[in-house]
């Protein structure tokens, strides 16, 4: 039998996966730039980011007319996460000090596990998620100095923000597939609202598009107002309220493919 | 080493206490994300009869990325080239961190039930699957009973 085509062949260190080393390049880029910025930054005032485009007077006369508006940004890590980061951070920070809403806040977080369960997503590892981001909103739910500093803390501990993120896209996904009709209307492609959430939502590092915010702030109850910066024409910040009419309770600064929190 | 997460010392005492049928799944001595596996080829394809020794390991940032498995012992398959390497969505792309080790077995299991050579990984046998079914399911099966028998 020593020539039968079967035997086994030699294995070749140069026989490579093109997919395997594309996907491996991509994270080490990603750690990269995480190494580098703060999963949730300081508070800064926004004239840093005028500073930041002194050079560019498209920006420049962005930044200035937001400046109008606003008087701070946080910025967070670009790791295709900041949506739901910037988010989560923004909208516990609002909730500390306001009892009403923290609690009303914290019975829908409670109450969200079973209903996701019962989509069909495994008990099993939603509940650690689950666990895990009703202790973070827990943590931040005591007086208003220490919960200021918890949640700061917390985020920027990758086990703790991390798991904060996935959750929210678990919460999301949710949303989209009990409104699929609605929902279904923007997806592009071929695909279906199931598919949709396995490719674009539940995987970390998939960056959120107006889709993922509208599901989220709805499951959530709540609104987002985002300010789109970019190289458009004329000089206003446009301002897309999610879902359309709600009362924002966070707001965002979006440039192209990054969030970061705005405060008035 | 940092301790093992909270999340990996359930999801192991789960599989201890139930195992997926037809699975075997455990954890090395020494490396607690290092696993031994045994997958046995599903009744009814050309794998039946053999049982299949593969590796699965969680990196560091497990679950939020997926584990790495591969086939240790040689298999003719389609979507699982001669490095043992398995093409599988969920393993790449399609990774969530709501997933977990047993839906990765179980996904492995339902790919020897049914290959796809629409979604290559080996080329050549992927190609034969195609054209020539029949030749290509005898492929399988000697290779199973040479390489996933013993004796």
């Amino acid at each position: 039998m020593e020539n039968n085509s079967l035997k086994e062949q030699p294995v070749e260190n140069t026989d490579v996966n093109q997919d395997e080393l594309i996907l491996q390049q991509q994270r080490r880029i990603e750690k990269e730039i995480s190494e580098s910025i703060a999963l949730v930054g300081e508070k800064e005032p926004l004239k840093s980011l005028e500073q930041e485009y002194a050079e560019d007077d498209v920006y420049l006369s962005k930044a200035k007319a937001l400046a109008q508006k606003y008087s701070y940004i946080r910025r967070t890590r670009p790791d295709g996460n900041c949506f739901f980061r910037a988010f989560s951070y923004a909208y516990l920070e609002k909730l500390i000090g306001n009892k009403d809403e923290y609690d009303k806040f914290r019975d829908l977080a409670l109450k969200s596990k079973d209903s996701l369960v019962a989509l069909g997503f495994p008990q099993f590892t939603v509940e650690d998620f689950h666990d895990t981001f009703m202790e973070v909103i827990d943590k931040v739910g005591g007086d208003t100095e220490s919960s200021h500093m918890e949640l700061h803390k917390l985020f920027n501990e990758q086990g703790y923000s991390d798991y904060v993120v996935v959750y929210l896209r678990l919460i999301t996904s949710g949303q989209l597939q009990r409104d699929a009709d609605f929902y279904q209307h923007f997806i592009e492609g071929e695909r279906t609202i199931s598919e949709f959430c396995h490719q674009e939502v539940e995987p970390m590092y998939k960056e959120s598009d107006h889709i993922h915010i509208i599901a989220m702030s709805s499951a959530l109850g709540t609104g987002v107002r985002v300010r789109y910066m970019d190289r458009g024409a004329g000089t206003e910040v446009t301002a897309h309220d999610f879902p359309e009419g709600a009362i924002p309770a966070v707001h965002l600064l979006y440039r192209p493919g990054h969030y970061d929190i705005l405060y008035p | 080493m940092a301790a093992l997460p909270r999340r990996i010392i359930k999801e192991t005492q789960r599989l201890m206490q139930e195992p997926v049928p037809g699975i075997s799944a455990v954890p090395d001595d020494t490396n607690a994300r290092y696993f031994h596996v045994i997958v046995t080829g599903p009744e009814d394809s050309p794998f039946e009869g053999g049982l299949f020794k593969l590796e699965l390991f969680l990196p560091e940032d497990y679950p939020m990325s997926a584990p790495k498995v591969r086939f240790i012992t040689k298999i003719y398959h389609p979507n699982i080239d001669r490095l043992g390497r398995i093409c599988l969505d969920i393993l790449k792309d399609k990774w969530s961190p709501a997933l977990q080790i047993r839906t990765v077995l179980l996904s492995i299991q339902a790919l020897l039930s049914a290959p796809n050579p629409d979604d290559p990984l080996a080329n050549d046998v992927a190609e034969l699957w195609k054209v020539n079914e029949s030749e290509a399911i005898r492929n399988a099966k000697e290779w199973t009973r040479r390489y996933a028998m013993d004796n």
